[in-house]
């Protein structure tokens, strides 16, 4: 059943402009897509909850601006994320090449324990396909990051991108989240029944300890 | 505990502590206990913050320290380190601002403080809501004089949005506030100096940062304080029925009044009557131990020796945990399931409620254990009520008592505690003690050898007590097909033969109420012989909600999805006029304005405020302001937002020489919601106001004449000339020798010249003609020249003395032959214009009973303009300045 355990942290999407960003999530939050191109201008975002490994996640994805003049703003939101996925266009052989600036960016910019994806939208445009599956797998694993051809438009590999992502975050952070978890653990098990049945609750307890 | 009792005793009437709770202060380096009162009074609400002694019960506990009405000013944010994940189970930390003031507040972790904080809030959208109209607060201001803390009631519910002006002086209006209130600080109220400190900070830093991007994560988790998981909950019970459906359970219930004695014979043949392992044994006794120390202590060592009796006496063919063993006095029950279902057992609490001596002794009465089996509550009861014959009422009323006594705490704190009757399915067994009544002693044992017990079941008490609906309304009792189990004589099959001679009745009983309920046995078990009751024993088969796990998923994900949905639909949302603004032909000291719409397309009102970027010291650059730079707009509204250019002698320089141009960027951030960027751009004409002496006196022609490129290059070349340079350059700005000699010729008589101001629209004028020389004479009168050639000084950006040589001229103002000294030191073109406006000063000295000036007044004006320091100035550096001014107003003059 429902525990009471929650973890809420935060994705960007970083790319050049045009490359599907606010399509991904679009697709991935709503299960929507709408194919005219909007240019972001600003930073916008999303709510999803996820469950991971028995963990409610709550993941908060920030979508922003992939125009060059808005790269120095956009720069300040990089610390405060846990996930970053790194989007090009399989279309577009310069949104691939850029990704080297955008990952050198976030390198600069973004925390140490940052966990990174490489994603290949519009994967569904083969015709016009500029950049070889190949390629992108080759530039993540230069870079150690997990890759991912992605449509939008077909919904292809979107929810395996947003979950693949969340759980690098995961463990990435999961020392913390296991102390967590001692501390708020409400199984029940046997032999604490045995114990002392209806007093195993962790979080009647700690507001015990510390509020009366 | 509800301690908003204790705060609604010091309130007033018509005031009214709607929630409380017990919070602690975070101070510097320790924390503090206090007691928050969300308090209404005709639907104003203002935060009553108390200090307390002990859990607060009455009035006298709480001590009022501090008011925070709940006005636009006000703000309570969830903070959490933003750099970290977010866990929800940890204690929730708010900083509630009032104002100028600020403090951190750790919340217990639990649904009461979601509760409060959804409260507090619902209590500050009302507000915003109102706005601009808003609240009074005159009732708070009684409390004034009791508050420890006097003159936290500022006029501040007043405060409006500053529609034009500059936004510094709220900030500055702020600091006097805030120190005026210093004053009146208790010493044991450190924590507030420790918060003003950072109130100062803030203060300090308003226009840059109060709202650094970090904030804005915090502020996210703010609006569902958890209600997000209540929904959850609430859905999912809404839906129970499509992820449920019952499967059925055995339940063996069995009864025993033992009379004192310890066991002596195995339970076997009562409690492995069954052909089947049943799945779950709720076994109680009575009298369990009739002596003092078990009435008294109620403990006693038969707990043990039962328990182990139970143990021992449980069905061989299946293993067994003991989930609660619950005891008042001589009143046990024990609680054991078959180990395969231990894992869907949850949410177990056992109770206890005396009736006995004085209405609260547990000698009499109830023990209860409530909790959850898969999807369905239960609730076992086990009671012992009042004896004698004709104390049917008494039994009546104890049934009673312990139904509205028997009350079980929910995990959620925030629920009302669970009564018996909120189960879905209750058993409640035990020595429930009704007689046969109106029959004979030897008449009812005839009955009970020829097995006549209908008719003798006619005459049960507890029958006819349910049947008028005295007891147990609701409950249901299978067929009784077993002689009375009271009273025997110990150890035999034979009926109380002592002096009393009992009349033999069904004391002990079994009951139930709940749907899909079939009872497959109900028995008396003569073979135990141990005390002066037989043990009962029922079977039931119970139908419980079980989870099927697969569909629980999909509702509960759909549930998720809907409040994802439903949250993303509430993200604060605007929409803007425009997103690029262009200011043409930006002029020095000329204002230029252009309108950004906001206009509220989302489903929640919002805040927007321009928030500042990485790396920068404001939300933007210093030419531009938005006004206003933060607000508030309701759902469905609109703003208006005025973009101002304005650029002054401190942003000139720049904006000519070309290092900087007219563009920003503007972040609009919206609380708890998205950012928007708005880009900024504009063309400035470079003029001679702003520009460097060396790069005007290379410039023969109007500035606007000139290439943008050469007046780039020319002023970056260094102020002192090369000899080739002053060859083709002029010896003074042509600007300078227009302004002076208009002067010279027109002005020299002039009354209260330098004095009195010129007129803007003039001054403009004059600044045109300069700048692109469409004029042989200035325009306009003498006093709009004569500012403008204040002005021009003012802007420029190495004043006539060069910043490097300021600190000499003081040090030797005193003395006139090293002042005379340290101009020949000047730069060239400097030491030009320096001699060339004394020479024009000391002329209008000569003037002076026309145009009422005095050497001291020159001094003042043109020393402040010529002798500028890099810095700020004091008043003991200004006169020293005009000191050495002097020197050169005077000289000639005698």
């Amino acid at each position: 059943m429902a525990k009471q355990y929650d973890v809420l942290f935060r994705l960007l999407l970083l790319g050049d402009s045009g490359v599907g960003k606010t399509c991904l999530l679009c697709r991935f939050t709503d299960n929507a897509f709408h194919p005219s191109h909007i240019s972001t201008i600003g930073v916008d975002f999303k709510m999803k909850t996820l469950e991971i490994d028995g963990i409610k996640v709550r993941i908060q994805i920030w979508d922003t601006a992939g125009q060059e003049r808005y790269q120095t703003i956009t720069k300040q939101y990089y610390r405060r994320a846990q996930g970053i996925f790194l989007v090009y266009d399989i279309t577009s052989e310069r949104s691939f090449q850029h990704i080297m600036k955008w990952a050198s960016d976030v390198d600069e910019y973004a925390p140490d324990k940052v966990q990174k994806v490489l994603i290949g939208n519009k994967s569904d445009e083969e015709h016009k396909r500029q950049v070889a599956t190949e390629q992108g797998n080759k530039l993540a694993k230069a870079y150690g990051m997990d890759f991912f051809e992605t449509s939008a438009f077909t919904n292809h590999n979107i929810t395996e991108s947003f979950t693949r992502l969340a759980e690098l975050v995961l463990q990435a952070n999961k020392k913390d989240l296991d102390l967590l978890r001692v501390s708020i653990n409400d199984e029940v098990d046997l032999a604490a029944l045995e114990e002392e049945a209806g007093m195993c609750d962790g979080s009647s307890n700690t507001q015990k300890t510390c509020w009366c | 505990m509800d301690q908003s009792v204790a705060i609604q005793e010091t309130l007033e009437v018509g005031e009214n502590c709607l929630i409380a709770v017990q919070c602690l202060l975070l101070l510097k380096d320790c924390t503090e206990s206090r007691l928050l009162g969300l308090v209404e009074h005709s639907k104003e609400h203002a935060l009553f913050i108390f200090t307390h002694r002990r859990m607060a019960i009455t009035g006298n506990d709480v001590t009022l320290q501090k008011i925070l009405p709940i006005s636009y000013d006000f703000s309570v944010v969830e903070v959490s380190s933003p750099d970290e994940l977010s866990v929800v189970g940890a204690d929730t930390r708010v900083r509630v601002t009032f104002l100028n003031e600020e403090m951190e507040l750790k919340l217990p972790f639990g649904s009461h403080t979601r509760l409060f904080l959804t409260e507090v809030n619902r209590a500050w959208c009302d507000v915003c809501e109102q706005y601009p109209a808003s609240p009074k607060f005159t009732w708070l201001t009684k409390y004034q004089k009791t508050s420890k803390e006097p003159g936290l009631l500022t006029p501040s519910a007043t405060r409006k949005l500053k529609k034009k002006g500059k936004s510094h002086t709220t900030h500055t209006d702020n600091k006097h506030t805030s120190t005026s209130t210093e004053t009146t600080k208790g010493n044991r109220l450190n924590e507030s100096s420790h918060g003003r400190e950072k109130v100062e900070v803030r203060n300090e830093l308003v226009r840059s940062s109060q709202h650094t991007v970090s904030n804005k994560a915090q502020m996210l988790t703010m609006p569902q304080f958890g209600l997000r998981d209540n929904l959850v909950k609430c859905e999912l019970l809404k839906k129970e029925e499509t992820y449920t459906y019952i499967e059925n359970f055995t339940f063996f219930l069995g009864t025993y009044n033992v009379n004192g004695q310890t066991p002596k014979e195995s339970l076997q043949t009562w409690l492995a009557s069954t052909s089947q392992p049943p799945d779950l044994y709720c076994v109680g006794f009575q009298e369990l131990d009739l002596s003092k120390e078990a009435f008294i202590f109620n403990d006693t060592p038969k707990e043990q020796e039962w328990m182990k009796a139970v143990l021992d006496g449980l069905h061989p063919d299946a293993k067994y945990a003991l989930i609660k063993l619950v005891r008042l006095v001589g009143i046990m029950l024990l609680f054991y399931v078959k180990k395969e279902h231990a894992e869907f057992i949850s949410d177990v609490e056992a109770e206890t409620v005396g009736t006995g001596i004085m209405g609260r002794m547990g000698n009499k009465g109830a023990v209860a254990v409530s909790f959850k089996f898969h999807n369905s509550d239960i609730c076992m009861v086990n009671s012992h009520l009042a004896a004698h014959i004709e104390e049917y009422e008494r039994r009546n009323q104890d049934y009673r008592d312990i139904c509205s006594r028997m009350l079980f705490k929910q995990l959620d704190p925030t629920l009302p505690p669970l009564t018996i009757m909120k189960h879905n399915v209750v058993l409640w067994i035990g020595d429930l003690n009704y007689r046969i009544s109106d029959l004979e002693v030897d008449h009812v044992k005839n009955l009970i050898l020829k097995e006549d017990f209908e008719t003798l079941y006619n005459h049960d008490q507890l029958k006819r007590q349910m049947e008028e609906e005295a007891v147990f309304v609701g409950f249901v009792e299978g067929e009784i097909n077993f002689q009375p189990t009271y009273k025997y004589d110990t150890g035999s099959d034979e009926w109380d033969s002592s002096e009393k001679c009992r009349v033999p009745a069904w004391c002990d009983r079994i009951l139930w109420r709940g749907k899909n309920i079939t009872q497959l046995s109900y028995q008396s078990h003569m073979t135990v012989r141990n005390s002066d009751h037989k043990p009962v024993s029922s079977l039931l088969e119970i139908g419980i909600k079980v989870v099927n796990e697969a569909i629980y998923k999909k509702t509960f994900e759909d549930i998720v999805r809907t409040l994802d949905k439903l949250e993303n639909e509430c993200i604060p949302s605007v929409s803007l006029s425009e997103r690029e603004f262009h200011f043409n032909n930006v002029k020095f000291m000329q204002h230029q304005a252009h309108t950004l719409t906001l206009y509220n397309d989302g489903q929640v009102p919002c805040q927007f405020e321009f928030i500042q970027k990485l790396d920068e010291p404001a939300y933007c650059k210093p030419w531009l302001t938005a006004n206003p730079s933060k607000g508030f707009v309701a759902q469905g509204a609109s703003v208006d937002i005025e973009l101002e250019v304005f650029v002054n002698r401190s942003t000139a320089p720049e904006l000519n020489s070309g290092q900087q141009q007219l563009e920003d960027i503007l972040v609009l951030h919206l609380e708890r919601g998205k950012d928007y960027f708005v880009s900024i751009t504009g063309s400035y004409l470079p003029s001679c106001f702003g520009s460097s002496i060396h790069m005007l006196c290379q410039l023969r022609e109007p500035i606007q004449e000139m290439p943008l490129e050469t007046i780039h290059k020319l002023s970056l070349l260094p102020s002192e000339p090369n000899n080739t340079d002053t060859e083709k350059a002029l010896d003074i700005p042509k600007e300078i020798w227009m302004m002076v000699d208009h002067l010279y010729r027109n002005g020299c008589k002039q009354e209260d010249l330098f004095q009195q101001p010129g007129l803007r629209s003039e001054f403009e004028e004059i600044r045109d003609c300069l700048d692109t020389g469409s004029l042989d004479t200035l325009p306009g009168n003498n006093h709009s020249v004569a500012e403008a050639l204040l002005l021009f000084l003012d802007a420029l950006p190495e004043p006539v003395v060069p910043f490097s040589l300021y600190q000499q001229c003081l040090d030797y103002s005193y003395n006139s032959s090293q002042c005379k000294q340290i101009i020949s030191l000047l730069p060239h073109w400097h030491k030009n214009i320096f001699n060339y406006l004394t020479a024009f000063l000391r002329e209008l000295l000569k003037n002076s009973d026309h145009n009422r000036l005095d050497v001291n007044i020159l001094a003042t004006i043109f020393s402040a303009l010529m002798l500028r320091p890099p810095t700020k100035q004091d008043i003991l550096e200004k006169r020293k300045a005009k000191e050495f001014f002097q020197h050169f107003l005077v000289q000639e003059s005698h």
